[in-house]
Protein backbone atom coordinates (compact mmCIF):
# COMPACT_ATOMS: atom_id res chain seq x y z
CA UNK A 1 0.00 0.00 0.00
CA UNK A 2 1.33 3.38 -1.29
CA UNK A 3 0.45 6.45 0.38
CA UNK A 4 1.18 9.92 -0.89
CA UNK A 5 0.80 12.79 1.08
CA UNK A 6 1.31 16.47 -1.60
CA UNK A 7 -0.47 19.20 -3.24
CA UNK A 8 -1.11 22.30 -1.50
CA UNK A 9 1.31 24.88 -0.12
CA UNK A 10 4.50 24.96 1.67
CA UNK A 11 3.72 25.20 5.40
CA UNK A 12 0.38 23.40 5.38
CA UNK A 13 2.04 20.66 7.76
CA UNK A 14 2.52 17.96 4.82
CA UNK A 15 5.43 16.38 6.99
CA UNK A 16 4.67 16.91 9.82
CA UNK A 17 1.38 14.77 9.16
CA UNK A 18 3.19 11.96 7.06
CA UNK A 19 5.81 11.55 9.90
CA UNK A 20 3.59 11.58 12.60
CA UNK A 21 0.94 9.06 10.95
CA UNK A 22 4.06 7.28 10.08
CA UNK A 23 4.92 6.56 13.90
CA UNK A 24 1.14 5.90 14.61
CA UNK A 25 0.73 3.40 12.15
CA UNK A 26 4.00 1.45 13.33
CA UNK A 27 2.40 1.45 16.41
CA UNK A 28 -0.36 -0.17 15.38
CA UNK A 29 1.84 -2.65 14.29
CA UNK A 30 2.13 -1.98 10.71
CA UNK A 31 5.18 -2.09 9.35
CA UNK A 32 5.92 1.45 7.97
CA UNK A 33 8.52 2.88 5.37
CA UNK A 34 8.56 6.80 5.57
CA UNK A 35 10.06 8.56 2.19
CA UNK A 36 11.13 11.92 1.75
CA UNK A 37 10.64 12.95 -1.78
CA UNK A 38 10.21 16.71 -0.67
CA UNK A 39 12.10 18.57 -3.57
CA UNK A 40 11.93 21.92 -1.73
CA UNK A 41 13.17 20.45 1.73
CA UNK A 42 13.56 17.34 2.71
CA UNK A 43 13.23 16.94 6.76
CA UNK A 44 11.14 14.19 7.08
CA UNK A 45 14.52 13.33 9.72
CA UNK A 46 13.83 16.17 11.83
CA UNK A 47 10.14 14.89 13.01
CA UNK A 48 11.64 11.92 13.85
CA UNK A 49 14.73 13.56 16.04
CA UNK A 50 17.01 11.79 13.35
CA UNK A 51 20.49 13.74 12.62
CA UNK A 52 20.48 14.49 8.45
CA UNK A 53 21.40 10.85 7.39
CA UNK A 54 24.49 9.92 5.86
CA UNK A 55 22.62 7.95 3.40
CA UNK A 56 20.08 8.35 0.96
CA UNK A 57 18.54 6.90 -2.22
CA UNK A 58 20.87 8.96 -4.61
CA UNK A 59 24.13 6.71 -3.24
CA UNK A 60 21.74 3.59 -4.49
CA UNK A 61 20.94 5.20 -7.93
CA UNK A 62 24.55 6.31 -8.14
CA UNK A 63 25.29 2.61 -7.47
CA UNK A 64 27.88 3.64 -4.17
CA UNK A 65 26.05 1.39 -2.12
CA UNK A 66 25.02 -2.45 -3.53
CA UNK A 67 21.43 -2.62 -2.36
CA UNK A 68 18.42 -0.46 -1.63
CA UNK A 69 18.03 -2.22 1.85
CA UNK A 70 21.48 -0.31 2.98
CA UNK A 71 20.35 3.09 2.70
CA UNK A 72 17.15 2.45 4.63
CA UNK A 73 17.42 4.27 8.08
CA UNK A 74 16.10 2.80 11.10
CA UNK A 75 14.12 4.80 13.62
CA UNK A 76 13.76 4.91 17.38
CA UNK A 77 10.54 3.18 16.91
CA UNK A 78 9.74 0.07 16.13
CA UNK A 79 8.27 -0.96 12.57
CA UNK A 80 8.96 2.26 11.38
CA UNK A 81 12.15 3.45 9.17
CA UNK A 82 12.91 6.20 6.85
CA UNK A 83 14.07 6.71 3.38
CA UNK A 84 15.05 9.68 2.32
CA UNK A 85 16.72 11.24 -0.94
CA UNK A 86 13.58 10.27 -3.11
CA UNK A 87 13.57 13.59 -4.55
CA UNK A 88 16.16 12.53 -6.64
CA UNK A 89 13.64 10.08 -7.83
CA UNK A 90 11.54 12.90 -8.67
CA UNK A 91 14.11 15.32 -10.37
CA UNK A 92 16.34 12.99 -12.17
CA UNK A 93 13.43 10.16 -13.39
CA UNK A 94 11.60 12.60 -15.33
CA UNK A 95 13.06 11.34 -18.72
CA UNK A 96 13.55 8.05 -17.84
CA UNK A 97 10.12 6.48 -16.79
CA UNK A 98 11.68 3.03 -17.23
CA UNK A 99 13.86 3.89 -13.94
CA UNK A 100 11.36 5.47 -12.25
CA UNK A 101 9.40 2.63 -12.49
CA UNK A 102 11.78 0.22 -11.66
CA UNK A 103 12.88 2.17 -8.57
CA UNK A 104 9.26 2.34 -7.30
CA UNK A 105 9.18 -1.34 -7.42
CA UNK A 106 12.45 -2.20 -5.81
CA UNK A 107 11.10 0.44 -2.78
CA UNK A 108 8.09 -1.48 -2.93
CA UNK A 109 9.71 -4.85 -2.83
CA UNK A 110 11.71 -4.01 0.56
CA UNK A 111 9.82 -5.13 3.77
CA UNK A 112 7.51 -2.89 4.52
CA UNK A 113 3.35 -3.17 4.59
CA UNK A 114 2.89 0.85 4.11
CA UNK A 115 4.61 3.31 2.50
CA UNK A 116 3.79 7.19 3.02
CA UNK A 117 5.81 9.21 0.83
CA UNK A 118 5.79 12.74 1.50
CA UNK A 119 5.75 14.80 -1.43
CA UNK A 120 6.25 18.28 -0.80
CA UNK A 121 4.64 21.33 -2.17
CA UNK A 122 5.47 20.60 -5.64
CA UNK A 123 3.37 20.87 -8.88
CA UNK A 124 5.75 18.67 -11.66
CA UNK A 125 4.66 15.94 -13.83
CA UNK A 126 6.73 13.55 -11.72
CA UNK A 127 5.43 14.62 -8.43
CA UNK A 128 1.55 14.36 -10.25
CA UNK A 129 2.48 10.78 -11.38
CA UNK A 130 3.79 9.93 -8.00
CA UNK A 131 0.96 10.97 -6.61
CA UNK A 132 -1.45 9.38 -9.53
CA UNK A 133 0.56 6.29 -9.49
CA UNK A 134 0.15 5.45 -5.74
CA UNK A 135 -2.66 3.52 -4.23
CA UNK A 136 -4.16 6.62 -2.31
CA UNK A 137 -3.06 10.35 -2.75
CA UNK A 138 -3.51 12.64 0.21
CA UNK A 139 -3.56 16.01 0.10
CA UNK A 140 -3.17 18.02 3.31
CA UNK A 141 -4.73 21.92 2.98
CA UNK A 142 -5.22 24.11 5.75
CA UNK A 143 -8.66 26.39 5.96
CA UNK A 144 -7.11 29.62 4.26
CA UNK A 145 -8.17 30.50 0.39
CA UNK A 146 -4.13 30.67 -0.24
CA UNK A 147 -3.94 27.22 0.42
CA UNK A 148 -6.78 26.12 -1.10
CA UNK A 149 -6.39 27.74 -4.39
CA UNK A 150 -3.05 25.73 -4.41
CA UNK A 151 -4.85 22.77 -3.82
CA UNK A 152 -7.47 22.75 -6.41
CA UNK A 153 -4.24 24.12 -8.70
CA UNK A 154 -2.68 20.60 -7.91
CA UNK A 155 -5.78 18.69 -8.21
CA UNK A 156 -6.58 20.17 -11.60
CA UNK A 157 -2.83 19.59 -12.76
CA UNK A 158 -2.87 15.88 -11.74
CA UNK A 159 -7.00 15.47 -12.87
CA UNK A 160 -5.75 15.99 -16.60
CA UNK A 161 -2.90 14.46 -16.31
CA UNK A 162 -4.62 11.25 -15.03
CA UNK A 163 -7.17 11.80 -18.19
CA UNK A 164 -4.27 11.94 -20.30
CA UNK A 165 -2.70 8.65 -19.73
CA UNK A 166 -5.84 7.50 -20.40
CA UNK A 167 -7.60 8.55 -23.56
CA UNK A 168 -6.20 7.16 -27.45
CA UNK A 169 -6.59 10.17 -29.68
CA UNK A 170 -4.07 12.13 -29.95
CA UNK A 171 -6.57 15.22 -30.95
CA UNK A 172 -8.15 14.16 -27.33
CA UNK A 173 -4.31 14.36 -25.82
CA UNK A 174 -3.85 18.04 -27.09
CA UNK A 175 -7.46 19.29 -26.04
CA UNK A 176 -6.62 18.46 -22.57
CA UNK A 177 -3.42 21.06 -22.78
CA UNK A 178 -5.77 23.72 -24.21
CA UNK A 179 -8.16 22.73 -21.24
CA UNK A 180 -5.43 23.04 -18.44
CA UNK A 181 -5.54 26.98 -19.89
CA UNK A 182 -7.98 28.80 -18.69
CA UNK A 183 -7.66 31.28 -21.59
CA UNK A 184 -8.13 28.35 -24.12
CA UNK A 185 -9.75 29.51 -27.39
CA UNK A 186 -11.77 26.64 -27.22
CA UNK A 187 -14.12 28.04 -24.56
CA UNK A 188 -13.34 25.05 -22.11
CA UNK A 189 -13.71 26.48 -18.64
CA UNK A 190 -14.61 23.39 -17.07
CA UNK A 191 -14.32 19.48 -17.02
CA UNK A 192 -18.06 19.66 -18.03
CA UNK A 193 -17.17 22.00 -20.95
CA UNK A 194 -14.19 19.47 -21.66
CA UNK A 195 -16.32 16.43 -21.92
CA UNK A 196 -18.69 18.25 -24.52
CA UNK A 197 -15.21 19.17 -26.27
CA UNK A 198 -13.97 15.70 -26.37
CA UNK A 199 -17.37 14.08 -26.99
CA UNK A 200 -17.40 15.64 -30.37
CA UNK A 201 -13.71 14.27 -30.88
CA UNK A 202 -14.60 10.59 -30.08
CA UNK A 203 -17.18 8.97 -27.94
CA UNK A 204 -15.03 6.14 -26.63
CA UNK A 205 -12.45 9.12 -25.11
CA UNK A 206 -15.39 10.59 -23.87
CA UNK A 207 -16.30 7.41 -21.83
CA UNK A 208 -12.55 6.73 -20.72
CA UNK A 209 -12.82 10.69 -19.46
CA UNK A 210 -16.03 10.09 -17.20
CA UNK A 211 -14.69 6.75 -15.66
CA UNK A 212 -11.71 7.94 -14.87
CA UNK A 213 -13.22 10.54 -13.05
CA UNK A 214 -15.28 8.54 -11.08
CA UNK A 215 -12.29 6.31 -10.26
CA UNK A 216 -10.33 9.16 -9.00
CA UNK A 217 -10.64 9.31 -5.13
CA UNK A 218 -7.88 11.67 -4.00
CA UNK A 219 -7.86 11.74 0.25
CA UNK A 220 -8.24 15.36 2.19
CA UNK A 221 -7.09 16.13 5.33
CA UNK A 222 -8.06 19.55 6.66
CA UNK A 223 -4.94 20.76 9.35
CA UNK A 224 -4.81 23.44 11.54
CA UNK A 225 -8.39 23.96 11.81
CA UNK A 226 -9.70 26.02 14.58
CA UNK A 227 -13.23 26.00 14.53
CA UNK A 228 -16.09 24.07 13.73
CA UNK A 229 -16.48 26.52 10.32
CA UNK A 230 -13.29 25.40 9.53
CA UNK A 231 -13.70 21.55 9.70
CA UNK A 232 -16.54 22.29 7.46
CA UNK A 233 -14.79 23.71 4.68
CA UNK A 234 -13.47 20.45 4.34
CA UNK A 235 -17.31 19.06 3.48
CA UNK A 236 -17.31 22.09 1.19
CA UNK A 237 -14.47 21.38 -0.73
CA UNK A 238 -15.43 17.93 -1.18
CA UNK A 239 -18.97 19.46 -2.98
CA UNK A 240 -17.16 21.44 -4.71
CA UNK A 241 -15.26 19.04 -6.16
CA UNK A 242 -17.89 16.62 -7.07
CA UNK A 243 -20.02 19.57 -8.63
CA UNK A 244 -16.71 20.45 -10.73
CA UNK A 245 -14.63 17.54 -11.65
CA UNK A 246 -17.29 14.73 -10.64
CA UNK A 247 -14.77 13.13 -8.32
CA UNK A 248 -15.16 12.09 -4.95
CA UNK A 249 -12.66 13.28 -2.87
CA UNK A 250 -12.48 11.55 0.15
CA UNK A 251 -12.42 13.87 3.74
CA UNK A 252 -10.22 11.37 5.50
CA UNK A 253 -10.20 14.18 8.85
CA UNK A 254 -8.87 17.36 10.08
CA UNK A 255 -6.32 18.08 12.88
CA UNK A 256 -6.78 21.01 15.26
CA UNK A 257 -4.45 24.21 15.03
CA UNK A 258 -2.40 23.19 18.62
CA UNK A 259 0.36 25.17 20.09
CA UNK A 260 1.77 21.69 21.28
CA UNK A 261 2.51 20.86 17.14
CA UNK A 262 5.22 23.64 16.74
CA UNK A 263 6.56 22.56 20.50
CA UNK A 264 7.28 19.14 19.25
CA UNK A 265 8.79 20.17 16.54
CA UNK A 266 11.34 22.37 18.47
CA UNK A 267 11.81 19.37 20.39
CA UNK A 268 12.04 16.61 17.52
CA UNK A 269 10.11 14.62 18.50
CA UNK A 270 6.61 13.28 16.83
CA UNK A 271 3.78 14.96 18.65
CA UNK A 272 2.02 11.52 18.94
CA UNK A 273 5.23 10.45 20.94
CA UNK A 274 6.13 13.51 23.12
CA UNK A 275 2.59 14.83 23.92
CA UNK A 276 -0.19 11.76 22.49
CA UNK A 277 -3.06 13.57 24.27
CA UNK A 278 -2.70 16.61 23.03
CA UNK A 279 -5.35 17.67 20.63
CA UNK A 280 -3.66 17.48 17.48
CA UNK A 281 -2.14 13.80 18.69
CA UNK A 282 -5.78 12.64 18.68
CA UNK A 283 -6.52 13.94 15.61
CA UNK A 284 -3.68 12.40 13.75
CA UNK A 285 -4.28 9.08 15.28
CA UNK A 286 -7.80 9.35 14.36
CA UNK A 287 -6.66 9.87 10.49
CA UNK A 288 -4.35 6.71 11.32
CA UNK A 289 -6.57 4.36 12.49
CA UNK A 290 -8.74 5.52 9.29
CA UNK A 291 -5.87 4.42 7.18
CA UNK A 292 -4.77 1.16 8.81
CA UNK A 293 -8.69 0.22 8.40
CA UNK A 294 -7.91 0.38 4.66
CA UNK A 295 -4.82 -0.86 4.56
CA UNK A 296 -6.61 -4.00 6.19
CA UNK A 297 -9.39 -3.81 3.93
CA UNK A 298 -6.88 -4.07 1.20
CA UNK A 299 -5.34 -7.16 2.14
CA UNK A 300 -8.38 -8.69 2.62
CA UNK A 301 -9.38 -7.87 -1.06
CA UNK A 302 -5.41 -9.11 -2.01
CA UNK A 303 -6.52 -12.64 -0.28
CA UNK A 304 -10.07 -13.34 -1.92
CA UNK B 1 -22.24 11.09 -10.53
CA UNK B 2 -20.11 11.91 -13.39
CA UNK B 3 -18.55 15.13 -15.37
CA UNK B 4 -22.40 16.83 -15.70
CA UNK B 5 -23.46 20.27 -16.29
CA UNK B 6 -25.51 22.19 -13.69
CA UNK B 7 -28.59 21.89 -15.53
CA UNK B 8 -28.17 18.23 -16.13
CA UNK B 9 -27.84 17.37 -12.55
CA UNK B 10 -31.15 16.24 -10.84
CA UNK B 11 -32.29 17.90 -7.72
CA UNK B 12 -30.84 15.03 -5.96
CA UNK B 13 -27.59 15.15 -7.60
CA UNK B 14 -27.44 18.96 -6.88
CA UNK B 15 -28.17 18.37 -3.17
CA UNK B 16 -26.03 15.45 -2.75
CA UNK B 17 -28.68 13.28 -2.01
CA UNK B 18 -30.58 10.14 -2.03
CA UNK B 19 -33.85 10.34 -4.26
CA UNK B 20 -35.50 8.60 -1.15
CA UNK B 21 -33.77 11.43 1.08
CA UNK B 22 -36.13 12.47 4.01
CA UNK B 23 -37.15 16.30 4.43
CA UNK B 24 -34.22 16.63 7.57
CA UNK B 25 -31.74 15.19 5.15
CA UNK B 26 -32.76 17.62 2.63
CA UNK B 27 -32.89 20.43 4.80
CA UNK B 28 -29.15 19.53 6.07
CA UNK B 29 -27.93 19.28 2.45
CA UNK B 30 -29.78 22.70 1.62
CA UNK B 31 -27.40 24.11 4.42
CA UNK B 32 -24.57 22.44 3.56
CA UNK B 33 -24.90 23.42 -0.09
CA UNK B 34 -25.55 27.27 0.66
CA UNK B 35 -22.55 27.61 3.06
CA UNK B 36 -20.60 26.04 0.50
CA UNK B 37 -21.75 27.89 -2.84
CA UNK B 38 -22.05 31.20 -2.48
CA UNK B 39 -19.47 34.00 -4.22
CA UNK B 40 -17.70 34.50 -1.08
CA UNK B 41 -16.43 30.91 -0.04
CA UNK B 42 -13.14 30.15 0.02
CA UNK B 43 -13.87 26.65 -1.31
CA UNK B 44 -15.51 27.62 -4.78
CA UNK B 45 -14.08 31.03 -5.50
CA UNK B 46 -11.35 29.74 -7.10
CA UNK B 47 -12.88 26.83 -8.66
CA UNK B 48 -15.94 28.62 -9.81
CA UNK B 49 -16.60 31.82 -12.15
CA UNK B 50 -18.84 33.77 -10.51
CA UNK B 51 -21.62 33.34 -13.36
CA UNK B 52 -21.28 29.48 -12.23
CA UNK B 53 -21.93 29.63 -8.76
CA UNK B 54 -24.74 32.14 -9.23
CA UNK B 55 -26.31 28.68 -11.08
CA UNK B 56 -25.29 26.71 -8.74
CA UNK B 57 -26.63 28.82 -5.83
CA UNK B 58 -30.51 29.73 -7.99
CA UNK B 59 -30.56 25.79 -8.44
CA UNK B 60 -29.97 24.86 -4.86
CA UNK B 61 -32.36 27.08 -3.87
CA UNK B 62 -35.10 25.53 -7.17
CA UNK B 63 -34.15 22.17 -5.75
CA UNK B 64 -34.96 22.93 -2.25
CA UNK B 65 -37.95 24.37 -2.87
CA UNK B 66 -39.14 21.55 -5.37
CA UNK B 67 -38.32 18.91 -2.89
CA UNK B 68 -39.42 19.97 0.42
CA UNK B 69 -42.74 20.46 -1.19
CA UNK B 70 -44.47 16.71 -1.31
CA UNK B 71 -46.28 17.86 -4.26
CA UNK B 72 -43.87 19.38 -6.17
CA UNK B 73 -41.30 16.58 -5.22
CA UNK B 74 -43.97 14.12 -6.71
CA UNK B 75 -44.53 15.73 -9.81
CA UNK B 76 -40.61 16.26 -10.45
CA UNK B 77 -39.70 12.70 -9.57
CA UNK B 78 -42.75 11.62 -11.56
CA UNK B 79 -41.31 13.88 -14.69
CA UNK B 80 -37.89 12.78 -14.07
CA UNK B 81 -37.74 9.33 -14.17
CA UNK B 82 -40.14 9.37 -17.00
CA UNK B 83 -36.59 11.29 -18.74
CA UNK B 84 -34.49 8.73 -17.68
CA UNK B 85 -36.68 5.92 -18.51
CA UNK B 86 -37.30 6.89 -21.85
CA UNK B 87 -35.35 7.10 -24.91
CA UNK B 88 -32.71 10.12 -24.58
CA UNK B 89 -33.23 12.79 -22.31
CA UNK B 90 -34.01 15.52 -25.11
CA UNK B 91 -36.16 18.67 -24.86
CA UNK B 92 -39.77 17.41 -25.61
CA UNK B 93 -40.26 15.51 -22.06
CA UNK B 94 -38.38 18.18 -20.20
CA UNK B 95 -40.65 20.28 -21.53
CA UNK B 96 -43.34 18.45 -20.85
CA UNK B 97 -42.12 18.49 -16.76
CA UNK B 98 -41.82 21.96 -16.39
CA UNK B 99 -44.77 22.67 -17.92
CA UNK B 100 -46.19 20.16 -15.72
CA UNK B 101 -44.98 22.05 -12.62
CA UNK B 102 -46.07 25.33 -13.15
CA UNK B 103 -49.09 25.93 -11.76
CA UNK B 104 -48.18 24.26 -8.33
CA UNK B 105 -45.02 26.20 -8.73
CA UNK B 106 -47.28 29.81 -8.58
CA UNK B 107 -49.72 28.21 -5.93
CA UNK B 108 -46.46 27.57 -3.67
CA UNK B 109 -44.86 31.33 -4.35
CA UNK B 110 -48.23 32.22 -2.46
CA UNK B 111 -47.19 30.91 0.24
CA UNK B 112 -44.13 32.99 -0.21
CA UNK B 113 -41.02 31.33 2.07
CA UNK B 114 -38.07 33.29 2.28
CA UNK B 115 -35.71 32.19 5.41
CA UNK B 116 -32.34 32.20 2.93
CA UNK B 117 -31.88 36.00 3.80
CA UNK B 118 -33.13 35.27 7.59
CA UNK B 119 -31.13 33.89 10.52
CA UNK B 120 -32.63 31.94 12.84
CA UNK B 121 -35.13 33.29 15.47
CA UNK B 122 -38.55 31.80 16.76
CA UNK B 123 -40.45 32.53 13.38
CA UNK B 124 -38.19 31.13 11.01
CA UNK B 125 -37.68 28.20 13.05
CA UNK B 126 -41.55 27.61 12.74
CA UNK B 127 -41.33 28.43 9.46
CA UNK B 128 -38.67 25.73 9.11
CA UNK B 129 -40.61 23.07 11.31
CA UNK B 130 -43.98 23.45 8.95
CA UNK B 131 -42.41 23.23 6.03
CA UNK B 132 -41.12 19.42 6.78
CA UNK B 133 -44.53 19.55 7.90
CA UNK B 134 -43.70 17.99 11.48
CA UNK B 135 -45.69 18.71 14.21
CA UNK B 136 -44.54 20.53 17.52
CA UNK B 137 -45.87 17.62 19.60
CA UNK B 138 -43.50 14.89 17.69
CA UNK B 139 -40.34 16.95 18.28
CA UNK B 140 -41.48 17.39 21.78
CA UNK B 141 -41.41 13.26 22.64
CA UNK B 142 -39.02 12.62 20.13
CA UNK B 143 -36.36 15.17 22.19
CA UNK B 144 -38.02 15.19 25.18
CA UNK B 145 -38.55 18.43 25.70
CA UNK B 146 -41.43 20.13 27.18
CA UNK B 147 -43.71 21.35 24.34
CA UNK B 148 -44.38 24.18 26.08
CA UNK B 149 -40.74 25.37 25.86
CA UNK B 150 -40.87 24.49 22.56
CA UNK B 151 -43.73 26.45 21.96
CA UNK B 152 -42.11 29.87 23.63
CA UNK B 153 -39.09 29.36 21.72
CA UNK B 154 -41.41 29.04 18.27
CA UNK B 155 -42.88 32.39 19.91
CA UNK B 156 -40.26 33.97 20.71
CA UNK B 157 -42.02 34.68 24.40
CA UNK B 158 -38.18 35.15 25.89
CA UNK B 159 -39.16 36.07 28.94
CA UNK B 160 -41.05 32.72 30.11
CA UNK B 161 -38.06 31.10 28.77
CA UNK B 162 -35.72 29.11 30.87
CA UNK B 163 -31.90 29.88 31.99
CA UNK B 164 -29.63 30.67 29.24
CA UNK B 165 -27.42 27.61 30.41
CA UNK B 166 -31.21 25.30 29.80
CA UNK B 167 -32.38 27.12 26.86
CA UNK B 168 -28.95 26.61 25.10
CA UNK B 169 -29.13 22.91 25.39
CA UNK B 170 -33.24 22.98 24.48
CA UNK B 171 -32.06 24.94 21.27
CA UNK B 172 -29.41 22.39 20.59
CA UNK B 173 -31.90 19.47 20.69
CA UNK B 174 -34.29 21.03 18.83
CA UNK B 175 -32.02 22.35 16.17
CA UNK B 176 -31.20 18.85 15.39
CA UNK B 177 -34.15 17.45 15.35
CA UNK B 178 -35.08 19.86 12.19
CA UNK B 179 -31.81 18.89 10.64
CA UNK B 180 -30.26 22.66 11.85
CA UNK B 181 -26.33 23.33 12.40
CA UNK B 182 -27.27 23.92 16.46
CA UNK B 183 -24.47 25.92 16.68
CA UNK B 184 -25.43 28.84 14.23
CA UNK B 185 -29.22 28.54 15.44
CA UNK B 186 -27.85 29.41 19.01
CA UNK B 187 -25.80 32.02 18.18
CA UNK B 188 -28.58 33.54 16.42
CA UNK B 189 -31.21 33.05 18.38
CA UNK B 190 -29.52 34.33 20.85
CA UNK B 191 -28.44 37.54 19.59
CA UNK B 192 -31.73 38.02 18.44
CA UNK B 193 -32.89 37.56 21.94
CA UNK B 194 -30.43 39.80 23.26
CA UNK B 195 -31.80 42.51 20.67
CA UNK B 196 -34.98 42.26 21.26
CA UNK B 197 -34.32 42.91 25.13
CA UNK B 198 -32.74 46.03 24.34
CA UNK B 199 -35.67 47.63 22.46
Amino acid sequence: MIWTIGGGKGGSGKSFIAANLGVCLSKLGIRVMLVDADLGGANLHTFLGISPPALSLSDFIKKRVSHLREVLIPTAIPNLQLLTGAQDLLNAADAKSVQKQKLVRSIQSLDSDTILVDLGAGNSLSVLDFFLMSDGGILVVTPEPTSIENTYRFLKSAFYRRLKHSVFSSSVKALIDDAMDRKNEMGIQNPHDFVQAVRRIDEGDAQRVIEEAETFHPNLILNQVRSKKDIEIGFSIRSACLKYFGIHLHYLGYVVYDQEVSHSIRRRRPLVLENSRSRAAQCVMEIASKLANSHSMAIRDEEA
Amino acid sequence: MSIKGIKDQTYYEILEISPTATAKEIQRAYEHAKETFHPDSVAVYSLFSEEEVKEIEVTVEEAYRVLMDEALRRNYNQSHFQMVGGQPPENPSEAQGVSREQPSLLSFTGLSFNIEEEFYHGKTLKQVRERMGVELQTISKEIKINIKILEWIEEEAFEKLPALVYLKGFLKSYARSLGLDSQKVIEEYLRFMEESKKK
